[in-house]
């Protein structure tokens, strides 16, 4: 570290640098790719890793994503170590080989500079359909991977420039929806080489020796700031434990289970007494279940921590092979991102502990898919609609949470209603904020969303994936867990209430309904400013049971809240 | 008789004023700004720009205006009581958003509050489909109820927004027409009105903000015309849109979404009628302020424009990628990247010790630590001064600045603690806020696959001409413009512009099968609402240009790529699908051979008045600044060069090319030419500086 020449300027110069170039490249993949998944939802990541495989820089994508890149590389770099020539692009999408459910496709394109190898371009993105049993390859209720879809072993897409035809076919004809696959897959491909132009000119630049000192100095720094923030914690031992409703195949409660250890400046994370693997496609991998918990840790530290390999240097991460958090073939994992978010739960709970300032109460869950896949009466032509519902944070230290916005772990958009009603055979017929669904405290948590469908083609398969229904996303210091999810089949007729998760066929007019759970509270209801409550009263966003229930609220005869006797009952 | 045009553009400090007389003379003014009540200082300024021009009101012709109430109003949230009527089950769209972050990692963001509070957000019974067909017919007698509510809770504009009326907007016509009967006290703005394009949040979120600024718009342009007539002044006054274009006064009092951008937009506008007449038709117009700089686009004489712009309450920064935090607003703007460096923005070291400059800003008070009002951190402007790269005057001598304070501020914070000298840690100071800055100037660059080094740099701010020539040579640049009066140039510009309309119809399909006869009707449809529209501006049809362009994409996208046409006759699918693969492989690197979709066709208007600003033919009305001394400063310039005995020179005395190093002075700003350049004029008076 001594013998690097670093010049303070040109390092900010050179960091500031990196994050443009994951910043163009993100923009590149929303312009450019087909699906609405990608382009309208956004689930798709963007990175950029030295030539060790060692994230330099992310862009502001599905962080969800970003930590699992490290094993995924690791993966690459061992198969294709001496392998890898200039126009070279590697994919994979095998979760027992890097990936982390198959529709998550990585794609990777080696940069050289000066004769060697200097680094790598990045792009992961959800596809919408990479085929398997269920419309969308995202079914909760699969038991074994090879109902999953196609496997993507780490293969070469592009050889020294040239595509692989045999592999591009093979994935023709085992997906749904080709042309949207094979364009998103382009989106990558041309992204990847944004990446790769703009490295190309930091290199030139620099001298691809210097720009190395440089990344080892930034890696070096992220360790150095992560470190710096955990010294500051309180050594010791700290658990949390946090719950799944089911696998989809049965409705037994799933624990997951962390211990965090806190000793100088380092972190240790186990995963110990966390649920055996199970039968349903809930099961997620190490590297999955490792990426939860850097971005939880993450958001413990200060904002202008980087975001690269330098942070997870602090951070060991295990959890029993043969768990829900480290299965074994064949395991089912489609549906695993459900695992991640309550990861990030469990995590964030146990930080709560350590760095209260920077944690919330329990969010939502993890967004809820709602998908519908079929073929159109007329033309025959498949659609497939895979929807994310999103979200709520709980309440924070010192206010509320947020409500219809991201889960943290990710950072994606929603599909909007005109361009869905425009390109799929559904009408929406309700998002909404769900009044009363956050849970009370000093600061509450944010409103969970309603989003209602009604299915105009002739039938579809739909497939859902919910949670949140049975345990409530936990409050934090005295504040109130906050109501749970649901799932409605026809609420205005012969109502039914459906399973959190469920792959079934419906007929036309089907109208599918889910109430999204909210934010935990944060701190004592008793101690919420009465003018919060009378503006969550007029804005209709609580009702005045919630209020007299959770807040002692008195209500005149008219009907009014009573601000000063509401103020007075709680003195 | 001598007769002229007045442009006025009010900035933050200052509002500036250009008047163009028809003899092709220039005279310019900057007098204090009056936020309270912006348009005392236009009246004070044009009072007195009119003697110093020797005329009086009667010989105006024309007063063009760039003003910041609409974004100010949105700024300082000030604006309407504003109610919302939407279709039922969809009244939270506008809260909900697109629910992303801009930061990520960071549990303690809140999103802003939405212009429209729940209580005021209704909805009704009625509902359109994804093909146009009514599904419900709206009951008027719900939005007379929903009216009456408003009217108790003292609601002062409304903003109505029904799913998919911009397929059909029946209902949500019919909901403007009953409202507007009902209720004539209260603004109404339906959507369609605005811009009928595709996706729910993004018209809704155009719908308010047009609402939200609607009344403090209007009641500013009455106010200000009222006195323009006071003054006896009664030439028409015409506003500057976002999209650099200029409309009656009465079009910015009905849509003022279209206006909130206004001014700097003109800046950009005038760059490209500066550039035409230089015969430089790639500029990158980089403008320096006190709090931010941005940058925009001439590519082949014309500027760069987007459909859609998010005005957020902080700094914006080029990000395109992340929506969030904003009010955003679909409406045709001149894509200008913005960032939160300027001259003002404070230096600072992170925990990490990584050294930073803004976007925190010392602003014009306490101002930077030279201007000895209490400021102690330093800030690009100290750093510039440490370097003698500013004269110890300002402002044409009316402000000293103290070079011991700004050194002091910049050992403390920045020198000592990383150890570095003064001078390293000023220059370090400047690099970092011109890598920012470079920032602004890639996002409309290299972001396109355009490569900045084919470009002149506009040097154009109180601070451009003081950056310009380092930041063209880190991004490859070889010529840097300074144009007449950089410090005054956005309302030049104004007197450059047109007036303009814009229309848009959807027309969804694929492109090879979109047939050319309902290309021509959608053509001639929107050429009628054009020429109406500009008739209300006094322009006849023979004096309206023309500009059609479709919104194309791959089919399955959601982001289009414009493609030009200048009339039916033209409409050729092989010939648009080529431009649109040249246009896709420019921006993106590739493009493959799959289908394309039409999205919408759109028309700019323009009215043609032939009396635009000719950078070519411009004379200064005002007597050149006294003669060049033999002054000398000394300036670090890098690391390498060290202090250098560098001459100073009145620009105006400025008659040959000359090499660098150099400063040409003048009132309104500081040129820099460094080292190994050399600056020439041209006849029309602007400055070039080539690099060897």
């Amino acid at each position: 570290m001594n013998t690097r020449k670093i010049d303070p300027v040109t390092f900010a110069v050179i960091k500031s640098g990196l994050d443009t170039i994951v910043d163009d490249m993100a923009y590149a993949v929303m312009r450019t790719a087909r699906s609405s998944i990608v382009r309208d939802v956004l689930d798709y990541s963007v990175t950029m890793c030295d030539a060790r495989g060692r994230i330099l820089s992310q862009a502001k994508t599905v962080a969800l994503h970003l930590g699992a890149v490290p094993d995924a590389m690791e993966v690459v770099l061992d198969q294709f170590a001496d392998d890898l020539v200039p126009g070279d692009v590697v994919v994979l999408n095998d979760p027992y080989e890097g990936g982390m459910h198959l529709p998550d496709i990585f794609m990777f394109k080696p940069i050289f500079a000066e004769g060697a190898l200097q680094g790598f371009s990045i792009v992961v993105a959800h596809h919408t359909d990479v085929g398997g049993r269920v419309p969308g390859s995202n079914a909760s209720d699969s038991t074994e991977i090879y109902q999953e879809g196609v496997r993507i072993a780490p293969m070469k897409l592009y050889e020294a420039g040239k595509p692989n035809k045999t592999l591009l076919k093979i994935i023709e004809k085992n997906v749904r929806l080709p042309d949207l696959v094979l364009g998103d897959l382009e989106a990558q491909y041309a992204t990847c080489n944004i990446g790769e132009r703009e490295f190309l000119k930091l290199a030139d630049r620099y001298g691809a020796g210097p720009l190395n000192d440089y990344f080892d100095e930034l890696i070096d720094y992220g360790e150095k700031l992560t470190r710096s923030a955990i010294a500051g914690w309180k050594d010791g031992d700290y658990t949390f434990e946090d719950t799944i409703d089911g696998d989809g195949i049965t409705f037994d409660p799933i624990p997951i289970k962390v211990k965090i250890t806190v000793k100088g400046d380092h972190l240790t994370v186990d995963f110990a007494g966390s649920s055996p693997q199970v039968r349903g496609a809930i099961n997620s991998t190490l590297s999955f279940v490792k990426s939860a918990t850097y971005l939880s840790v993450r958001c413990a530290l200060e904002a202008d921590v980087p975001n690269n390999a330098g942070v997870y240097r602090c951070i060991d991460v295990t959890a029993p092979e043969g768990s829900i958090l480290n299965p074994q073939m064949p395991a089912a994992v489609a549906a695993r991102a459900l695992t991640g978010y309550r990861v990030v739960d469990t995590v964030l709970g146990c930080l709560a502990q350590i760095a209260p300032a920077r944690i919330m109460a329990a969010g939502e869950g993890g967004n809820t898919v709602v998908a519908f896949g079929g073929y159109d009466a007329e033309t025959r032509e498949p659609f497939v609609l895979v929807d994310m519902i999103n979200g709520a944070w709980g309440g924070r230290s010192n206010r509320d949470g947020v409500e219809g916005v991201t889960n943290p772990s990710q950072n994606m958009s929603n599909l909007p209603i005109e361009t869905l009603e425009a390109r799929y055979p559904v009408m929406m017929e309700e998002y909404s904020l769900r009044p009363d669904s956050c849970g009370a405290g000093k600061y509450r948590g944010g409103l969970g969303l309603t989003r209602q469908y009604r299915l105009l083609a002739k039938e579809a398969m739909l497939q859902m994936r919910a949670d949140r229904y049975e345990t409530a996303p936990y409050g934090l210091f005295g504040g109130q867990p906050a109501d749970t999810s649901k799932n409605i089949l026809n609420p205005d007729h012969a109502r039914e209430e459906l399973p959190s998760k469920l792959t079934r066929q419906v007929p036309a007019g089907t109208v599918v309904r889910h109430e999204q759970a909210g934010g935990g509270g944060f701190g004592n209801p008793l101690e919420r400013d009465v003018a919060l409550i009378a503006r969550d009263l007029r804005d209709g966003k609580i009702t005045r049971r919630f209020a007299e229930a959770n807040y002692q609220a008195v209500f005149d005869s008219s009907g009014a809240f009573d601000a000063a006797a509401t103020q007075e009952a709680r003195a | 008789m001598r007769q002229a045009r007045i442009g006025v553009d009010i900035g933050g400090t200052f509002t500036d004023l250009v008047l163009l007389d028809s003899d092709g003379q220039v005279f310019i003014t900057k007098v204090s700004s009056t936020p309270a009540a912006p348009e005392e200082a236009v009246l004070t300024g044009i009072a007195k720009i009119l003697e110093q021009a020797g005329l009086t009101v009667s010989d105006v012709t024309e007063v063009l205006h760039g003003t910041t109430v609409g974004s100010n109003t949105l700024l300082q949230k000030v604006g309407a009581k504003t109610g919302l009527i939407t279709t039922k089950g969809f009244r939270d769209v506008l809260e909900i958003g697109r629910v992303r972050t801009p930061t990520m990692f960071d549990l303690t963001w809140s999103k802003g509050e939405p212009l429209v509070e729940r209580r005021y957000r209704t909805e009704v019974n009625e509902r359109t489909n994804a093909k146009g067909e009514v599904l419900v017919a709206l009951d008027p007698a719900e939005i007379i109820e929903i009216g009456k509510y408003f009217q108790a809770e003292g609601i002062e504009s409304v903003a109505i927004c029904f799913l998919n009326s911009y397929l059909n907007p029946a209902n949500e016509q019919l909901a403007l027409d009953t409202f507007a009967a009902h209720f004539p006290d209260i603004w109404v703005t339906a959507s369609v009105s605005v811009l009928p394009e595709i996706k729910e949040y993004e018209r809704t979120s155009t719908t308010a903000v047009n609402a939200y600024v609607l009344p403090s718009l209007r009641h500013y342009l009455t106010r200000l015309e009222g006195g323009l007539r006071d003054m006896g002044l009664s030439a028409p006054l015409l506003v500057s849109n976002s999209n650099g274009g200029l409309s009656g006064a009465k079009v910015a009092q009905d849509r003022p979404v279209f206006f909130i951008s206004s001014g700097r937009s003109a800046g950009v506008v005038g760059g490209a009628r500066l550039a035409a007449s230089v015969g430089e038709p790639d500029l990158v117009v980089f403008d320096m302020g006190g709090t931010t700089a941005s940058a925009s686009l001439v590519h082949k004489g014309e500027v760069t424009r987007t459909s859609e712009y998010e005005f957020r309450s902080g700094i914006s920064t080029p990000s395109r990628f992340i929506k969030a935090d904003g009010y955003l607003m679909r409406v045709p703007t001149i894509d200008v990247a913005e960032v939160g460096s300027g001259a003002g923005s404070v230096a600072w070291l992170d925990p990490g010790k990584l050294l930073n400059a803004g976007p925190q800003s010392a602003g014009a008070f306490p101002g930077p630590a030279c201007y000895g009002q209490g400021g102690d951190k330093p800030t690009v402007t100290d750093s510039n001064v440490a370097l003698g790269f500013l004269p110890s005057k300002l402002a044409g001598g009316t402000m000293t600045l103290d070079v011991q304070k700004s050194r002091d501020a910049l050992e403390r914070d920045i020198a000592t603690p990383l150890g570095l000298t003064i001078e390293e840690a000023a220059l370090g100071v400047r690099e970092i806020v011109n890598v920012n800055m470079a920032r602004a100037i890639r996002a409309v660059t290299v972001e396109r696959g355009v490569d900045p080094r084919d470009f002149t740099l506009l040097a154009i701010g109180g601070s451009g001409p003081v950056h310009a020539c380092d930041l063209a040579q880190a991004l490859g640049i070889r010529r840097v413009l300074f144009p007449r009066a950089p410090g005054v140039f956005t309302a030049m510009g104004m007197l450059a512009g047109n007036v303009e309309r814009y229309f848009l119809r959807p027309l969804p399909g694929l492109l090879e099968t979109t047939s050319a006869q309902t290309v021509a009707d959608t053509m001639a449809d929107l050429r009628a609402e054009a020429i109406k529209g500009l008739a209300e501006e006094g322009y006849a049809e023979d004096a309206i240009g023309f500009v059609y362009e479709f919104d194309l994409r791959y089919r399955g996208q959601d982001s289009e790529l414009q493609v030009e046409i200048s009339d039916a006759a033209d409409f050729d699918p092989a010939a648009i699908r080529e431009k649109f693969l040249s246009v896709y492989a420019a921006t993106y690197g590739y493009a493959s051979q799959d289908a394309i979709e039409v999205v919408n066709l759109r028309l700019r208007a323009m009215g043609l008045s032939g009396q635009n600003l000719d950078f070519k033919a411009l004379k200064s009305g005002q007597l050149a600044a006294a003669g060049a001394g033999q002054e000398t400063r000394k300036i670090h310039f890098s690391r390498e060069s060290g202090w250098v005995e560098t001459p100073v020179v009145e620009r105006a005395a400025l008659q040959t090319a000359m090499s660098g190093p150099v400063v040409l002075q003048s009132p309104d700003t500081t040129i820099i030419v460094p080292p190994h350049a050399t600056a020439a004029p041209d006849a029309a008076g602007n400055i070039l500086v080539n690099f060897d």
